[in-house]
């Protein structure tokens, strides 16, 4: 195998100096001669039919050049799921009623924001307000006001049920009835907001025949699909430009009302219009994280083996279907992943409720989900005398598994990943040793804890390969031309070195022209952990390709046969005689004047599973999930102080299967983001809500984690594929499974550090408080 | 026409700020925060808009060399004074060493903090040349980083005050 120089190096950001200078250009950075400034008004209730709509005054307020409603639109509605199963439910304008507080109802574009604000105040809208409904279960139950029918394939005598996953193999009551344990428990958790520091933003600019679109996104293609079904516009007459994203971590995929509106209102006005929400509009009325209620029944042999689990999830989904139902059956996928579970019954629910509508966020319901499996098989583990690691080994799934929905666990690195946090982080040794600190009166008190994860990387939703262009410029240095997007993961960086190593040319001699639906091909986008696998393979093929027709001019001009020839430094040379050598700028002259005028234009494309026909089927689980599953086992530190409850983690060790790192930097970056993510999730983070109102709409009142609560952060490799240059490969995911084996392994440290077992998200000071006095009302009790 | 909404308004006032070295004089409106005039009318747009009240510190600049969170600082209060952007970091394009080390550590992701916690760092670093990891914290705290969970930027700082840390990136 021939040595890499590009990857497998941990190498800089090649959007690095734009971003520390200043010279990155965001969507709010666009400036356009003339543009208005758009706001939307939103519903002031949880729940209400709309009567009326009257936009008169404020359209006849100077200053203001448009306004829409639900009339002006065509009446398409869409949905982060459109499916036949699950047709789409939002309208980018309500229509005859809201669901929830802050959807839209109208927007203005005027000459300034305090036009604009007066605009919307001038808008008059009657509501009959309806009862509303907010948690899922009540909202489940026959009685409960109706947001939206019942999905009609789902039979059972249930309301506002949004959509159903349902699956099963092995015969799960022979399980139970075979196990030498049995246990029960049911987890619940918060909702979250993803936090990303740039709001949402649009400038829309319709120059008579073409939409010009800047938006802070997670994926270029999918915006202008879904914008150009709402708006009925052809594909070919919108464009969405790059822009550079300041963190999305879920929350800006699919389409936003306010895209909508800024689209619609230029085409109105003929001018560009801008909206932009603020951070209160944003806490309220966008899309926030789903809350997962998750029961979990297990049986297991007296050696910790499962024998049987039974699932049933029920997702608070909010007003409308949105990802909701996407996390129950991607619930079932991280519940199957990690370990073996011969006989599994699984059932989960999205519920309509009369909060914001959901979207994904970083994990897209993983981090729930392994907290309550985790947490689960730890008291498990207790109740059979059995250590986490060793029940953990037990049941993980090892390499070449063929799993129920036909999916292959290939090269899997699991064991050798719990095997390795454990050593590193001298598990066995400080588990259950409750270690107080070395002054005996202190109130704080360490535990550590573990949990396993096991992640997709890349499946197939719109729209579903990736293309991209490799071309070589008359001087030998290079452009890719690919619509990945960088959202901060390093898509730019790590596309670039596998371009230098494939065509042997430094990182700085290669541009990217990046995202842009008119220049670059399609691309997958950034949200469906797909991008160094998919992406990535199609810039190697592309660059692969530029090389082979370097390669064949070179050896006609040099008179040397292909093998024989290497390349190095933008040049290629003859292997048995290395003085004899061309550039990569002569060799562009070459082919330019002998073959046709062929500029060396290398062509990729790649398709996850590329034999399937389609995703698997959210309701059933039927059909291939993902060709790449990635591994983890992470391990917590936490330190508790027993007098305020406050917890806080110390250290996290993260041992990842991510096939191999193509810039370990880069996943070094990614790690120690996601433990964050989950401390914020563990121990601060909560969207507080009282009938649909947002309590804490600001980062004063919602904590999100800052300086002070860093955690130290180690991160380890577990190494089962390789790169070869010319030769497909496999990488896994890397940039959002790993904030549930924090999250899980935090809940399992508190327990280790205190005896209080928490099966609601988020671990305050207050419930670890309840727990201590709880046990100590307990040990009163024996010992009266 | 904007006549009616013209008299609602208070009178504009002629403020002189010298921004990254250059003397600019701006009109602005008494509600104008010096962000707007940085961003919006002198065109400086590294600095950031990330929350508009205070309280992600994504809009930090130096206001007579001690960091201010611009979105909450009025215009006309800045009159007279001198302010300093991410854009003066650089010096006829060539990065600086606290940026530097920012690409040295991986501690810009998204890089929408960036600009601000640069700005930060820049003015802790001018006061303290080896800030403990304390001191650091206490710099930063007004500054939210989602992507990188702070573990880079530390780094990059204590990289570039020379207490012994090696780049992550090469």
């Amino acid at each position: 195998m021939s040595k890499l120089k590009y990857v497998g190096q941990s190498l800089k950001r090649k959007d690095g100096p734009d971003k520390v200078s200043g010279r990155a250009v965001y969507t709010q950075d666009i400036k356009l001669p003339g543009t208005l400034i758009g706001r939307v008004l939103r519903s002031p209730h949880p729940h209400a039919r709309i009567l009326k709509i009257d936009p008169s005054k404020a359209l006849a307020l100077p200053g203001v050049k448009g306004v829409i409603t639900a009339k002006d639109t065509i009446g398409v509605k869409h949905g982060f799921v459109e499916t036949p199963r699950y047709p789409a439910d939002q309208d980018v304008l309500a229509i005859d009623k809201v669901t929830h507080v802050g959807e839209e109802i109208a927007a203005v574009a005027a000459i300034d924001d305090i036009t604009a604000q007066r605009a919307l105040e001038l808008i008059e809208v009657e509501y009959e307000i309806l009862p509303g409904v907010f948690d899922a279960e009540t909202a489940m139950q026959p009685g409960a006001p109706e947001i939206r029918p019942t999905h009609p394939k789902v039979k059972e005598d249930l309301v506002n049920i949004a959509g159903k996953t349902e699956t099963e193999w092995g015969d799960v009551e022979k399980g139970f009835a075979e196990a030498d344990y049995i246990r029960e428990d049911r987890f619940e958790n918060q909702l979250r907001t993803h936090g990303y520091l740039e709001p949402q933003v649009t400038l829309a600019h319709w120059e008579g025949d073409k939409l010009n679109v800047w938006t802070s996104s997670m994926g270029t293609f999918i915006k202008r699909a879904k914008l150009s079904r709402t708006l009925g516009l052809p594909y070919s007459q919108v464009r969405i430009h790059k822009t550079y994203v300041g963190g999305t971590f879920g929350g800006k995929i699919d389409l936003y009302s306010h895209e909508y509106c800024a689209a619609r209102l230029s085409m109105l006005t003929g001018r560009p219009v801008r909206i932009t929400a603020n951070r209160e509009e944003i806490f309220s009325a966008y899309r926030h994280s789903q809350t997962l209620t998750i029961e979990i029944k297990t049986g297991v042999r007296k050696d910790g083996t499962i024998l049987a689990q039974r699932f049933r999830i029920i997702n608070n989904a909010g007003a409308h279907r949105g990802s909701g139902v996407v996390v129950i059956f991607l619930a079932w996928g991280f519940i199957m992943g990690p370990y073996r579970i011969p006989n599994l019954k699984y059932e989960g629910y999205a519920v309509y409720t009369n909060h914001t509508t959901r979207a994904p966020q970083r994990g897209h319901g993983a981090p729930k989900v392994r907290f309550a499996v985790e947490s689960h098989l730890d008291m498990i583990a207790e109740h059979l005398g059995i250590d986490p690691i060793t029940i953990r080994l037990k049941n993980a799934r090892g390499p070449w598994e063929q799993l129920p929905n036909n999916d292959n666990t290939h090269e899997a690195g699991l064991i050798d990943c719990i095997k390795m946090v454990s050593q590193k982080s001298a598990f066995l040794d400080k588990w259950r040793q409750a270690r107080p600190p070395a002054d005996p009166e202190s109130p704080l008190r360490r535990g550590i804890g573990i949990g396993v994860t096991s992640y997709m990387s890349g499946t197939l939703i719109y729209p579903n390969g990736s293309g991209v262009i490799v071309k070589l410029n008359d001087d030998g240095s290079v452009i890719v031309l690919t619509g990945a997007l960088d959202v901060g993961q390093g898509a730019e960086t790590v596309l670039c070195q596998i371009v230098a190593e494939e065509l042997a040319v430094g990182m700085d001699d290669i541009k990217l022209i990046t995202s842009d639906t008119d220049t670059t091909p399609q691309d997958i986008g950034a949200w469906i952990s797909g991008m160094t696998y998919v992406t990535g393979n199609a810039t190697r093929q592309a660059a692969t390709h530029a090389r082979e027709k370097i390669l064949k001019v070179a050896s006609e001009e040099m008179g040397v046969p292909e093998e024989d020839l290497g390349i190095e430094d933008k040049s290629v040379f003859n292997l048995h005689d290395p003085q004899q050598r061309m550039s990569y700028a002569q060799v562009f002259s070459a082919s330019v004047a002998k073959h046709r005028g062929d500029t060396i234009i290398g062509e990729g494309f790649w398709r996850t599973m590329r034999d399937e026909p389609t995703h698997p089927s959210l309701a059933t689980t039927k059909g291939r999930w993902t060709e790449n599953y990635a591994f983890s086992a992470q391990v917590a530190e936490v330190e508790v102080d027993i007098e305020t409850g406050e917890a806080r983690l110390i250290k996290a060790y993260t041992v990842h299967d991510c096939g191999f790192p193509v810039n370990p930097g880069l996943i070094k970056g990614q790690v120690d983001g996601q433990v964050s993510m989950a401390l914020g999730q563990a121990f601060m983070e909560e969207v507080m809500t009282k009938n649909g109102y947002t309590l804490n709409p600001n980062w004063l009142d919602y904590r999100m984690p800052l300086i002070h609560n860093m955690a130290g952060s180690e991160d380890f490799e577990v190494i089962t594929e390789q790169y070869r240059i010319g030769q497909p490969y496999r990488t896994k995911e890397v940039g959002e499974g790993l904030v549930s084996g924090v999250l899980a392994g935090i809940a399992n440290a508190i327990y280790d550090a205190t005896g209080v077992r928490l099966t609601s998200a988020p671990f305050t000071p207050e419930k670890i408080l309840a727990g201590l006095r709880k046990l100590e009302r307990e040990k009163a009790r024996e010992l009266a | 026409m904007r006549d009616a909404t013209a008299k609602a308004r208070p009178a504009p006032r002629l403020i002189t700020l010298t921004i990254n070295g250059e003397v600019r004089e701006v009109m602005v409106r008494p509600r104008i925060m010096l962000l707007e005039v940085i961003r919006d009318h002198v065109g400086l747009t590294g600095t950031k808009d990330g929350c508009e009240s205070g309280t992600c510190g994504a809009c930090t600049v130096l206001l007579n060399g001690k960091p201010v969170l611009s979105c909450i600082t009025l215009a006309v209060e800045c009159d007279g004074k001198t302010v300093e952007t991410v854009e003066s970091l650089s010096e006829g394009g060539k990065l600086g060493d606290l940026q530097e080390a920012f690409l040295d550590q991986g501690a810009t992701q998204c890089g929408f903090c960036t600009p601000g916690i640069l700005m930060s760092a820049k003015a802790l670093l001018k006061n303290n040349p080896k800030p403990s990891l304390p001191e650091i914290k206490k710099a930063l705290e007004g500054n939210l980083c989602r992507c990188t969970g702070y573990n880079a930027i530390v780094d990059a700082i204590l990289q570039v005050s020379d207490q012994g840390v090696a780049p992550l990136m090469k």
